[in-house]
């Protein structure tokens, strides 16, 4: 039950569970690797001509869980219960154990219904209403995958979808958070999941986003578009004295979390720096203390530079000295998923004290940044995740792996 | 350290208004305006019953919203509805920084249209059809950024999805960010349209009104849908005194649970609702109710469960306490709906009266609340709940109270 004086309820937000699924594996010992060695997964498309794209083959959902009703969820709905199920294990927490009414959920989906509504949408065009598929329309909404993943898990203390874009589960992680804070639950899991969707593929083709396998580069000179990828991953966040009383080692803590807007593009750097600002600020960090930048450039030309210029202002003379590492260079734009996964490659690297070079950069675009190109040794310290969305959503979370926020 | 909400400005959008004083009005007559959709129909179905708004010409938009091709229904609801917030709170007084002001959009469905329309094109164009603004377009976020943009808000700007809690949600997200002192006030609330994904949906469900919806009578047969949206303003009650801001009322907390019932029907014994609802008084220390707006859906489901929940958290004093749906006036519009409730907590604090649930004429012994039937009633408010549950089971209540 929550606490009736928020006051009292320990600020410490950790992590004490990490699941992923990503073509680069499904454990974070596989994946890390792969990151070290500056691998990547993206591929040119089947579909379509002079794309690049990053998928999970052969993804089966039974292999992870055994969930009733899975068949008829959509990709992205089956990869989010996965990476929860993984999360769970690695937290040492078994869901039938689990008091339901401490359990809550935030999922982090923009576009996660999608397919789903376009085939029940198109269904009531070709076949007519009364045959379409009736199980499709509540799949079909929003809040869908989110809401079956609760089912799924029954977590009954929240389930909450934030949509903002790319910036979604940077934004997810901050809410989960704070709802720990204000006792509205003593478990919260966040999600976020992405599948293949072919019209959001053929539309940002057609807007000129997307570019080649080949041609696929992050924060590099010559940087002409993104990829979209395919990845899921959930973290199980705890109050710190809750996953200590159970004998679990947080493997991060949240330190602070803020959102800003810029209300057009020509904005997104000063809006990110303020965000930037705002999270150091909340959790009492100088920009000269983060051991990592762990970046949401994503290849797209303009938004590589606002990125790398908002955190040029945000270190300022810590710039030259503080790494920068950027997972979407390895696994393409996974959208919702993108900042769990940097914030799971920020814990990774601050534990192992080993950070992963920016796959295939070799020429820096905007200069002034310490630009990860090989593996690296840094401290363990703090850790800073940047995340924009194209509609303006910008997000920033620090981050640290020895409990010291 | 706490600090205390309070709602500074509303704007809303519905079939039964589009300024609060009418709205009210309208309301407190018990009047129904589900009627047949002239402007709106869906594939292989009767005249479709629903509750439209009609904008007067001032809030219609131009082809393209801040350069960006946002015509839809959808966006043109939220502009104007949260253009009469802002303008109602003053926001842009100057007296607030608005680099710290952000905004929580809800909605069910959001841009659905944008799908539709490319189902629509789909069938005679195969892949073709999808063009390159077709990303931006059917992003929800696009929604709260359009707004976020027209009034310069620099903070949060997010968008909360838990169906047809959806308002309710972004309301209790807004109140976190301004009670913890993330932003200086939040603009919060949703907007929904008129979806054929829904009311074929429900067709094919059986829970769609036959007619038109009935919360919590003996006759009522399901959901009759309305289109509409409504935004709030909320700020640190000291910084809105100090800036002579009229303070409608004060947003006291809030209480969340999820049902994990089913994907579509709500748990029969309301455990969900009641544990948001307890969860609610209990962090506001609230120990009497005056007024409950309900979630009154008029499904025989969602309003059993709701009656069930209300009894098990008020026990005999339930009887006591005037509950109604304004769901048979306006429809049921999704993920405006809890905003536009929240509203008319307000104005009930404002006024001291509740507004009456329409349609409602014959009690069923399942439901055996009071529900206000006919007109309104005049009384006296000091608090309100706002029920919402969603389709999923996200419950959210919220805590409305006279300021301080």
């Amino acid at each position: 039950m929550i606490r009736a004086n928020a006051a009292e309820v320990d600020a410490s937000i950790a992590v004490s569970g990490i699941g992923l699924l990503t073509p680069l594996g499904d454990t974070l010992g596989a994946f890390a690797e792969a990151l070290y060695e500056g691998r990547h997964s993206v591929t040119n498309s089947q579909e379509l001509a002079g794309v690049g794209e990053s998928r999970i083959v052969d993804f089966d959902a039974s292999r992870y869980a055994t969930i009733r009703g899975m068949r008829v969820y959509n990709r992205t709905t089956r990869l989010g219960i996965c990476a929860v199920k993984l999360a769970l294990a690695d937290a040492l927490l078994e869901t039938e154990n689990l008091d339901a009414n401490e359990l809550g959920l935030v999922t982090a989906s923009t576009f996660g219904h999608m397919d789903t509504l376009i085939e029940y949408d198109r269904s009531l065009v070709t076949v007519g209403p009364q045959q379409t598929n009736p199980v499709l329309m509540p799949l079909g909404i929003p809040s869908a995958p989110g809401a079956a993943i609760a089912l799924a898990f029954g977590a009954k203390a929240f389930s909450i979808t934030v949509a903002t874009g790319g910036a979604s589960s940077t934004d997810a992680l901050g809410l989960g958070a704070r709802m720990l804070q204000s006792g509205r639950a003593n478990i919260c899991i966040v999600v976020g999941a992405s599948g293949y969707c072919q019209e959001l593929s053929l539309s940002a083709q057609r807007a000129g986003m997307l570019t080649s396998a080949d041609n696929f580069r992050v924060l590099d000179r010559r940087h002409a578009g993104t990829v979209f990828g395919e990845a899921a991953a959930a973290f199980v966040l705890e109050r710190v004295s809750d996953a200590r009383s159970r004998g679990a080692t947080p493997k991060g803590v949240i330190c602070a979390q803020a959102s800003t807007f810029a209300p057009d593009p020509a904005g997104i750097e000063s809006a990110l720096c303020r965000a930037c600002s705002e999270a150091l600020r909340g959790a009492r960090i100088a920009p000269s203390k983060l051991s990592l930048i762990s970046s949401g450039a994503s290849g797209l030309i303009e938004s590589d530079r606002s990125e790398a210029r908002a955190i040029l202002a945000t270190l300022r003379d810590a710039a030259e000295r503080t790494p920068v590492c950027a997972v979407k260079a390895n696994l393409g734009d996974t959208i919702e998923v993108a900042g769990l996964l940097q914030s799971l490659v920020a814990i990774h690297s601050l534990r192992s004290e080993m950070a992963p070079p920016i796959s295939r950069l070799e020429e820096p675009d905007i200069p002034g940044l310490h630009y990860l190109m090989q593996k690296s040794d840094l401290d363990n310290g703090y850790a800073l995740i940047t995340s924009t969305s194209y509609t303006g959503a910008c997000s920033a979370l620090v981050l640290s792996a020895n409990h010291g926020c | 350290m706490q600090r205390h909400v309070v709602i500074t400005g509303c704007g809303l959008v519905t079939a039964a208004g589009n300024d609060l004083d009418g709205f009210w009005a309208t309301i407190m007559r018990g009047a129904s305006f589900i009627r047949p959709l002239q402007q709106f129909a869906c594939p292989e179905m009767d005249t479709l019953m629903g509750a439209a708004v009609e904008l007067p010409s001032s809030d219609d938009l131009p082809t393209t919203v801040d350069s960006i091709a946002y015509r839809s229904r959808c966006t043109q609801l939220a502009i104007a509805a949260a253009g009469r917030a802002v303008s109602d709170a003053a926001l842009a007084s100057g007296a607030i920084g608005l680099e710290r002001a952000g905004i929580v959009f809800g909605t069910t469905l959001g841009q659905e249209r944008q799908v539709a329309d490319l189902s629509e094109h789909w069938v005679r164009e195969g892949p073709d059809s999808v063009d390159s603004g077709f990303l931006r377009r059917c992003d929800n976020h696009g929604l709260a950024a359009v707004i976020a943009a027209r009034h310069g808000l620099g903070g949060p700007v997010l968008l909360s999805a838990t169906a047809c809690s959806s308002g309710n949600a972004s309301v209790a997200m807004a109140y976190d960010l301004v009670s913890s002192g993330s932003a200086e006030a939040m603009i919060a609330g949703g907007a929904d349209t008129f979806s054929r994904l829904i009311y074929c949906g429900f067709r094919r469900m059986g829970a769609l009104a036959k007619d038109v919806c009935r919360p919590f009578d003996r006759r009522r047969d399901g959901v009759s849908f309305g289109e509409g949206a409504a935004f709030l303003v909320l700020e640190e009650q000291e910084a809105a005194r100090q800036r002579g801001a009229r303070i409608y009322a004060e947003l006291a907390g809030y209480g969340i649970s999820n049902d994990a019932y089913h994907m579509t029907a709500p748990d029969p014994n309301g455990d969900g609702v009641a544990r948001a609802m307890r969860q609610a008084l209990e962090t506001t220390s609230t120990t009497m109710v005056d007024y409950v707006s309900a979630h009154g859906t008029g499904t025989p489901y969602n309003d059993v469960g709701e009656a069930r929940a209300m009894k098990a958290v008020f026990g005999d004093r339930v009887r006591n306490i005037p509950i109604s749906s304004i769901k048979s006036t306006i429809g049921h519009t999704n993920g405006a709906a809890g905003a536009i409730e929240s509203i008319v907590c307000a104005l009930a604090l404002v006024h001291q009266a509740v507004p009456p649930t329409a349609n409602f004429s014959e009690p069923d012994p399942d439901c055996d609340l009071d529900c206000v039937p006919g007109e309104g009633r005049p009384m006296r408010v000091d608090t309100c709940l706002n029920l919402a549950a969603g389709f999923g089971g996200s419950n959210v209540c919220l805590v409305i109270k006279r300021p301080q």
